[in-house]
């Protein structure tokens, strides 16, 4: 917009104009630069991907790359705020400087055109055109740059006075196009205002952006419109300049701040990143590991108190490891003292059975006697020695690959004896011809023969079904029998120790009641599950489920736990469901509950799900 | 003629059981009570295979067994009563080729001193050959480029089971019962570690075989 020249101009079409320049530049600019990267972007991408990837590494688990690049991101962005203002600024400045003085020059320059004109003469064409182009030319300044540019043009809709012989003229080849309409018109228009507007004009065969003051003259009797254009190139350079100054400033500064932040933080996390790498250590077992502690600043603070937990903690640790040396060195002492005199005491008892038909019946009895229980002594005693190896963490596991079917045979081979004698018929069933596990194949031989030997032992005579499963993490092996079964309250105690379903007939057949949990802890070392279910009438069913891999860890057993052989009829059934977790509780849950109703095709639905409250009822029972 | 057996033990009591169990199923028993003496007694009584507690006083029963290995291949059977892990393998790894853990069963100690004391049964002239190790059954000899390799009684034994089937894979159970003669279940441990053994003595790298190999999951087998 045109301005009037006595008020207070606004330079807001000159910075529009600019903008206008600076956004062309950009696009064009961003669409080289987009171009670009999409055709490296094509080639590159993995190599791009990788970086990418890199760097979101970086940044999650680097607190001083994380601190260092929001440093430079903000005061990047602080910087371009105050730098565009300040250039904003200096451009507003630069611009009121040269339009005041464009102001009252082209008041000056006009007011002596018109007193020339005024006090002219001439009538003739070719005086009158000297004496117009003459006193035009002088506007232009006397040095060899054109100071001022002027655009001379007669307003047209007059009547044309006889002796008009000047129509237009214009320093250059300029015309009156380079002058905005809505200034000419704002001319037009006034009385004897002078009007201003920014304007962009050729000068050689560049453009260049100025002012143009437009004013009206009269000669002889005709109006004139004559407009006075600044060149404000040489504004524009000096901007340039400053500009191209502040942002390499910038730049140095954000660099020199990144540089700077980089310092400060390195001082700050190194010291975190100590603690952090030393805590590792610790938790690795290095109990000897302690921090560097430097002054007496926060961080100093920081190593100190963290050395003097570390010391703590290693003083408990030690004390504790002592501890169970001293329990492990007992359990082991005793073991040998107690043996010792046992084995005499065995083989002599042997010796005295192996010969009791020579005894009157009395002795005879004592021998059998004495022979029968220092068996069952004996074998209370390793048990109760198991269970204190496992107490004092003495236990290790001796893990190697071995093919599962090798001990389970093994285990059938060995308990048919005991099969044949109660008339059960032990079957095993697996689609699998070979599982290889990492298992300490004697401790996994002991639990299996455990629970075969429970199921012949409480299976009443009926078949005992071993079944062999895997999936890509897991192998389970359930042992189910169809014999008396377990109510709740029994599914939940059956892992205690020196517990017995039925105390009277634990005494004839024996077993020292700490069987499975020797079982229980067995399967812990492995990291696996032992699970137990069952119900009064139908039997029951263990399942043991064993990482593939040492360390490992199982996300579902293979094998249901819940028997889908049980058809149950119209009354509501009695299903007792317990889970002992030897691994993670959470997934141990799931599978428990994944075994219930809801995955169970041969269940009816609407089955009260009792098994949850049984696993919780358990778990704070016996759970470790 | 009896086999004289020499029963290293600090406890009386049971050395004396072990005594009369051993005399009663016809060995003739030597008795040492005192591990710093149990060398001398091995010398000076001569006998065919050595009960040898693990505890001992004076010397541990673990160095006895190695300074009996290391001028003799009597077999040596270990009595335990730390059926741990680690006790088991050094006693083995010391030497012994058996262990009997206790509380033991008469029947089970006797089986076990009598499958040790195989009688060498007249084996028919035969050479095996198992890589680049030859083997002479007969004259209890194994060369390698007609350098002797010397072997005890187990090693040997468990050498020739696999070479007389070199296409067999042989679990760990079949070794025990072909070459220790276990007829139920035990400690497959015995064969791990005589079968280190035996490769620390056979093998030009132990590390990575090639008379005796691991096949993985099963068992061992002879190599090519």
């Amino acid at each position: 917009m045109p301005e009037h020249t006595d008020a207070r101009a606004l330079n807001l079409p000159w910075i529009l104009e600019r903008t206008r320049i600076w956004t062309r530049r950009a696009l064009i600019l961003a669409l080289r630069v987009s171009r670009l990267v999409v055709t490296g972007l094509r080639h590159i991408r993995p190599g791009i991907r990788y970086l990418w990837r890199a760097l979101l590494r970086r940044w999650r688990r680097s607190l001083e790359f994380r601190t260092v690049a929001v440093t430079i991101v903000l005061s990047m962005v602080s910087f371009a705020v105050v730098g565009a203002y300040l250039s904003n600024q200096i451009a507003n400045n630069l611009f009121q400087e040269r339009l005041k003085q464009a102001e009252s020059e082209s008041r000056y320059y006009v007011k002596q055109v018109q007193d020339t004109f005024d006090g002219s003469q001439a009538n003739d064409q070719s005086s009158v055109i000297t004496l117009v182009y003459d006193t035009l030319k002088a506007v232009e300044g006397n040095g060899s740059v054109i100071q001022r540019r002027y655009v001379f043009e007669a307003m047209p809709e007059q009547t044309k006075p006889r002796n008009r012989w000047v129509e237009s003229r214009a320093s250059d080849q300029l015309t009156v196009r380079v002058i905005p309409p809505a200034l000419r018109k704002a001319v037009q228009e006034s009385g004897k205002d002078q009007y201003w507007a920014s304007t962009e004009f050729p000068v050689g065969n560049q453009d260049h952006p100025g002012i143009a003051v437009g004013n009206k003259v009269t000669f002889n009797g005709t109006v004139y419109e004559l407009y006075l254009l600044y060149d404000l190139d040489t504004a524009q350079q000096t901007l340039d300049e400053i500009q191209n100054v502040l942002w390499a400033g910038g730049a140095a500064l954000i660099l020199m701040i990144g540089g700077i932040a980089w310092y400060v933080t390195r001082n700050v996390v190194s010291p975190v990143s100590h603690a952090a790498v030393v805590s590792e250590k610790l938790a690795a077992g290095q109990l000897q590991e302690r921090m560097v502690v430097k002054g007496e600043d926060e961080v100093a603070r920081l190593g100190a108190s963290f050395n003097h937990m570390a010391a703590s903690l290693q003083e408990q640790i030690t004390q504790l490891a002592t501890l169970s040396q001293m329990q492990q060195r007992f359990v082991s002492d005793v073991s040998h003292e107690l043996r010792t005199p046992l084995t005499t005491v065995r083989m002599a008892a042997e010796v005295l059975f192996d010969a009791r038909d020579d005894f009157d019946p009395i002795n005879k009895r004592s021998a059998e006697l004495l022979y029968n229980q220092v068996e069952r002594f004996q074998s209370l005693l390793s048990d109760l020695l198991e269970i204190s190896r496992f107490d004092a963490g003495a236990a290790v596991l001796d893990a190697e690959p071995t093919d599962i079917f090798q001990v389970v045979a093994h285990v059938i081979d060995g308990a048919s004896p005991v099969a044949a004698e109660y008339g059960s018929d032990v079957r095993l069933t697996s689609r699998h011809k070979r599982i290889i596990v990492e298992m300490d194949a004697r401790r996994i031989d002991r639990i299996l023969r455990n629970l075969l030997l429970n199921a012949v032992e409480h299976g009443e005579g009926k078949p005992v079904h071993v079944s062999v499963a895997a999936n890509h993490d897991a192998v389970a092996i359930s042992v189910r029998d169809f014999g008396i079964g377990m109510t709740a309250a029994e599914t939940a105690r059956v892992f205690d120790r020196f517990w017995r379903a039925d105390p009277a007939r634990a005494r004839t057949t024996g077993g020292s009641g700490l069987g499975l949990s020797i079982a229980a802890e067995d399967t812990k070392l492995h990291n696996g599950w032992l699970q137990a279910w069952g119900r009064k009438g139908s039997g029951s069913n263990f399942r043991l489920t064993l990482p593939l891999k040492k360390g490992g860890t199982i996300v579902k057993s293979p094998l249901q736990l819940e028997p889908a052989d049980i058809h149950l009829p119209g009354a509501a059934p009695e299903r007792h469901m317990l889970v002992l977790e030897a691994g993670d509780p959470p997934p141990e849950r799931g599978s428990a509950v994944e075994t219930g109703p809801a995955d169970d095709p041969s269940l009816p639905p609407a089955l009260p799900a009792a098994p949850d409250n049984d696993v919780d009822d358990h778990q704070g029972g016996t759970a470790p | 003629m009896k086999a004289r057996i020499l029963v290293v033990d600090d406890d009386e009591a049971l050395a004396e059981m072990i005594g009369i169990v051993l005399r009663n199923d016809g060995f003739d028993p030597v008795f040492c009570a005192d591990g710093g003496q149990a060398l001398e007694v091995f010398r000076s009584s001569k006998p065919d295979l050595v009960l040898l507690d693990l505890m001992l006083p004076g010397s541990d029963g673990i160095e006895v067994c190695r300074q009996i290995r290391g001028e003799s291949d009597v077999p040596i059977v270990m009595l335990t009563a730390k059926a741990d892990t680690s006790d088991v393998v050094r006693g083995l790894e010391s030497g012994a080729d058996d262990y009997v853990p206790k509380p033991f069963k008469p029947a089970e100690l006797v089986a076990r001193v009598r499958a040790r004391l195989r009688p060498g049964d007249q084996k028919a002239p035969e050479t095996l050959r198992i890589a680049d190790v030859t083997i002479d059954v007969a004259g209890h000899l194994v060369t390698r480029g007609g350098e002797r390799i010397s072997l005890t009684p187990l090693e040997f034994d468990l050498l020739v089971a696999l070479a007389r089937k070199p296409w067999q894979v042989f679990t760990r159970e079949l070794l025990l019962e072909q070459v220790w003669g276990y007829r139920h279940a035990a400690d497959t441990r015995l064969v791990n570690v005589h079968v280190q053994r035996l490769r620390s003595k056979i093998e030009r790298d132990p590390e990575a075989p090639e008379v005796v190999l691991t096949v993985r999951g099963v068992g061992y087998k002879a190599g090519a």
